[in-house]
Order: structure tokens, then sequence, then C-alpha cells
């Protein structure tokens, strides 16, 4: 019988850098699932359902998530689904973990987001590979080469400056200077991130998202499996996922991320959102480079095409402001593959139960979006509308 | 002590089979001419051509030559590479070839790129670029070898 999906438990290891990280991707990702299994209060005997990834060849095994699971101590029964979209995985596992318990199919499923990204000698290398074969791998391009497309475009349409690029960063760094699980926790001004080493016009190193060790894991229900578990349960009231042409010369236009406005009108839309700035309390986006989160403000309907730096400047999206956003420091601060994809659910679920750590808990938030992007010249996206459900 | 890493390493080569639309688009490349080809239905132009249009679902039909020329759209200038990438700094843009719908992704040299802070007006807003071939041609995109300002 179909049933209504919720989230009734999270986990989270600390972020570190590859070069400081003493576990492994299975202790990381150990360490995660049993967190999550103690926030939650649910028995590793009753869970119906494992979702898991993979992004191939960034960890020198294209089968990393299949091996992981039967080490990770839950039985050896548990169903497996393994998701391997690129740098979307870590939002669809629970895309997937919601549909499979939607359907009535099972009760318990635990998404489990891993470290994926610091095995790689050169990350960008290894992304670099997953560009379109042929006609657009031989130019050059890792992630943060591709990324730099739309902020120039913006810039070329807006009259965005480097300047006006940088105070997502700089709120970012605030944000994740309290976050407890958060890789990179320092503050930096504007001036910092303007000068800091260019990478690819306009971005600078302190725009782009640095490789972080971390892995995170995320407890999907059925109303009655969410019965007798210890948070306030948050329904996943409304997702989808979207997808652009699959070279980046087809992109339409860079100065707006159009496939993210599409998708955004057709969850709120199942979510009954009118108004989003007024009706939604929290929003992590996923913006691995700082110019990127104006963009997306702009194309959820949170601020009018070329006024997502302006929203930012307000302090609307600060902590104490009425649309917080990317409380965790988001991506820019600590991004680990699927985890970091995974992350941005991770925590707007969090905010939702109040179980958020204290210095970064919204009081009060009902309503929260998430967001997570990923694929080539970003290419994929996927969104939800999560909320908090009182008990009777 | 405690050992926390060992090196792997893949080197592996594939062969990548291009089918009937890119393996005519490459064949063109090597005599000098972009190919595109037309979505029947809603009329765009795409240039790589593809078998089937993304938008409406329908086959591709007829097959048109580009002029070479085209206008700048995005760029951006990598001032870092990768490890077997090419060797910074180098521009890489989004071309709107005359008559085309989509962008065709390549370098566009002869740029002055001393100095991060005065490449934007290198190439402002409708900035005019064309292909400079490569002297060995083997079907490939980079016999295209760079776009260069007009």
């Amino acid at each position: 019988m179909a049933t209504r999906a919720l989230i009734a438990g999270a986990g989270i290891t600390p972020a570190t850098s590859p070069r400081k990280q003493r576990s492994s991707s299975l202790e990381l990702v150990q360490e995660a699932v049993w967190a999550a299994l103690e926030h939650s209060g649910a028995a590793p005997s009753s869970l119906d359902g494992i979702v898991i990834g993979n992004i191939d060849g960034f960890e020198g095994t294209v089968l990393g998530a299949k091996h992981v699971v039967r080490r990770l101590g839950l039985g050896t029964e548990l169903p497996v689904s393994i998701l391997n979209t690129g740098g979307t995985t870590g939002g669809n596992l629970i895309q997937v973990a919601a549909r499979q318990v939607r359907s009535g199919d099972r009760h318990r499923v635990l998404c489990v987001g891993g470290p994926t990204f610091f095995g790689a000698e050169d990350l960008q290398s290894a992304i670099n590979t997953n560009s379109p074969m042929v006609v657009e791998q031989p130019l050059g391009m890792g992630a943060y080469h591709m990324g730099a497309f739309y902020p120039s475009a913006y810039a070329e349409r807006f009259g965005a400056t480097v300047e006006d690029f940088a105070v997502s960063a700089v709120q970012d760094h605030e944000h994740a200077s309290r976050n407890p699980y958060a890789h990179l926790r320092n503050t930096l001004t504007v001036e910092d991130v303007v000068s800091a080493k260019p990478l690819s016009s306009p971005m600078t190193m302190a725009m782009v998202c640095p490789v972080s060790t971390s892995a995170n894991a995320l407890l999907v229900t059925s109303e009655s499996g969410a019965a007798g578990l210890r948070p306030v349960p948050v329904l996943i009231r409304a997702m989808a996922t979207s997808s652009d042409p699959y070279l980046g010369g087809g992109k339409n236009d860079f100065a707006v991320m159009e496939n993210l406005a599409i998708l955004a009108r057709k969850v709120y839309q199942l979510a009954d959102v009118r108004n989003p700035r007024e009706e939604i309390d929290v929003v992590e986006v996923f913006s691995p480079y700082a110019p990127m989160q104006p963009m997306q403000l702009e194309a959820l309907g949170f601020a009018p095409p070329g006024g997502g730096i302006d929203l930012i400047r307000s302090g609307a999206t600060r902590i104490d402001g009425d649309l917080p956003v990317n409380l965790s420091g988001g991506p820019l601060c600590t991004n680990a593959g699927v985890a970091g994809e995974l992350a941005p659910y991770v925590y707007v679920a969090l905010q939702l139960m109040g179980d958020a750590p204290e210095v970064m808990q919204v009081p009060g938030a009902r309503r929260g979006l998430a967001h997570g992007t990923g694929g080539t010249f970003f290419q994929f996206e996927n969104l939800a509308i999560l909320e908090r459900q009182e008990r009777a | 002590m405690t050992i926390t890493t060992q090196r792997v390493h893949w080197d592996l080569n594939y062969d990548v089979h291009l089918g009937a639309t890119w393996g005519r688009f490459m064949a063109g490349l090597t005599e000098r001419k972009i190919l595109a080809n037309r979505c029947p239905d809603c009329s765009r132009v795409f240039v790589p051509p593809q078998a089937y249009c993304e938008s409406c679902f329908v086959r591709t039909g007829d097959w048109l030559e580009l002029p070479s020329e085209g206008v700048v759209e995005a760029f951006t200038v990598a001032w870092q590479s990768f490890r077997g990438g090419p060797t910074p700094p180098y521009a890489i843009a989004g071309i709107r070839l005359e008559g085309a719908s989509t962008l065709l992704m390549h370098y566009v040299r002869g740029l002055d790129l001393s100095d991060p802070s005065n490449v934007r007006e290198q190439l402002p807003p409708g900035t005019r670029v064309r292909a400079v071939w490569a002297e060995e041609r083997t079907g490939q995109i980079l016999d295209i070898a760079y776009f260069e300002k007009v």
C-alpha cells in the first residue's frame, strides 16, 4: 500500500582533508551509519533496504559501494540499491529510497553517503574523464573550469564583478565556522576571496570547494516505519530530478540556471509552495563554486534574475535572516563527493527535527528546501521540499 | 608508525565508437568542414550533430555545413590545469557558430593571458572568432586547432 516517505534519522562524521584523514572510506561510512541508527533509535535488524552510491573512476574501483555494504555489520539479508549518477549520486540516494518507501515495498531504508573524492591524486583529472568524450573532453576542462562558464556569462549579462561573486563565499565560511562537522571553518573577507589564487576566470581558489573526507547517512521510513523512533519525523513533501542536454554546448544560456528553474516550478507545485521566500524557513543549496549560489537562489524564486547577490548582501540568508541559506557552510566548505551531495538533505532534516547543532539551529524551522546538482556542466539537478511533522 | 595510504594506478586504453552521426562530423573536420544537423520539428541546428533532438524526441533530419565563424557567448581562462591536461593559461569558450542553435566548445587562442584582470576586456560581448585548422587532420575535435578573434 502506498504511503508517505519520512526522514527519521541522520548521522554525520566530522570532516577533514585527505592528508589529515586517518580513517578509511569504510570506517567513515561505518561511523556515519551507526550514528544515524543511534540518532533514530532504529535497530539494525529493523532495516529493510540500503541505498548507496559511488562515482565511476573516482576511487580506483567502480564497485566501491558494493564492497562497503557487507562490511557495515548490518546483516547479510539487506537488499542493496547502488546508484551511480556522477556528482548527483548523493542527492539521488534519497530520491530512490523515498520511492521505495512510497511504493509500500520497504519501511526503513538507509541512505549511505560515502567519501568518494579523496582517493584521486588529482581530482580534476578524474573529473575530466567524466566530460563528454571525444567532443569536449579534449578541451582541458575539469569541474571548476566548467563551473566558471556560469559566472562568466552572468557577469556579462548582469555586470557582476569578482567582488560580487565573493559574497556567498564569505557567508558560507561564516556559517561553516559554526558547524562542528564542516571541513573549512575559517572566516574570510571579500578581499581574501578576491585576492586568492586565480583558478579559472572569474573564479579564485577561495570560490572553489575543497576535497573533503567525511560520510553521512539518512534513514528514510514509511509512516509506520517512523513509529517508535526518536526524532520528530520530517516529511518528504515533494521531490524530483531534472536533466539538461548531455553536451555543455547544449545549454541554452549560461547566465541563468534554466534547468533548476524548471525543476523548482515542478517541485513547488507538488508541495503547493506559492511564495517560496515566505513559505520556506531554511535552505541548503549545492553550490561548490561560490558564484553558483546567487544564480541558484534566483532559479529557486528567492530573487529576481540578477538579484541573487543583493539578496545575500541584504543579510536575509544569514542565520538571523528570514531565509537562512547553507548554515552548514555548504559544499564550498565541505565536499566529500557522494556524502557532499547527500549533505543538504541531512542538514535540512536535522534543522526541521530541531536536532542541528545548537549554534546553527534555526528556531522553529518547519519547512526546508534541499538541493543537489552535478554532472558535466551541472547537467543534473535534484530538489526536495521537507516538512516537520509534529506528533499528535 | 601508522601507514595511511597506498598508491593505485590505472593505465587503460579505450576505443570510443563514434556511431554514424559523430563519425560523419569527424570525417567532415578532416575536410575543414563543420557539419551540423537539424531537428525536423523545432528546426534547431545542432553542432556537434546529434541523432535525435533532445527536446522533441524525434530523429534529426537534414545535414548542413556551418561557417567556421561565430560569436563567443561564454568563456573561462584556466589559470590552473590538471595532470594530463593542457599547459595553463588557456582560454575555453562556448562559441555560437552562425546558424547554430547550440554552442561549440573550443579553445580561443591569440589572447594576452599575462594578467587575469584584463581578460574580460579582450572578449567583450559579441566577440567574433573563427576556426583555425590543424595542418594534419585525423577526424577529431582538435582538427580545429583553436579559434581566434576575427
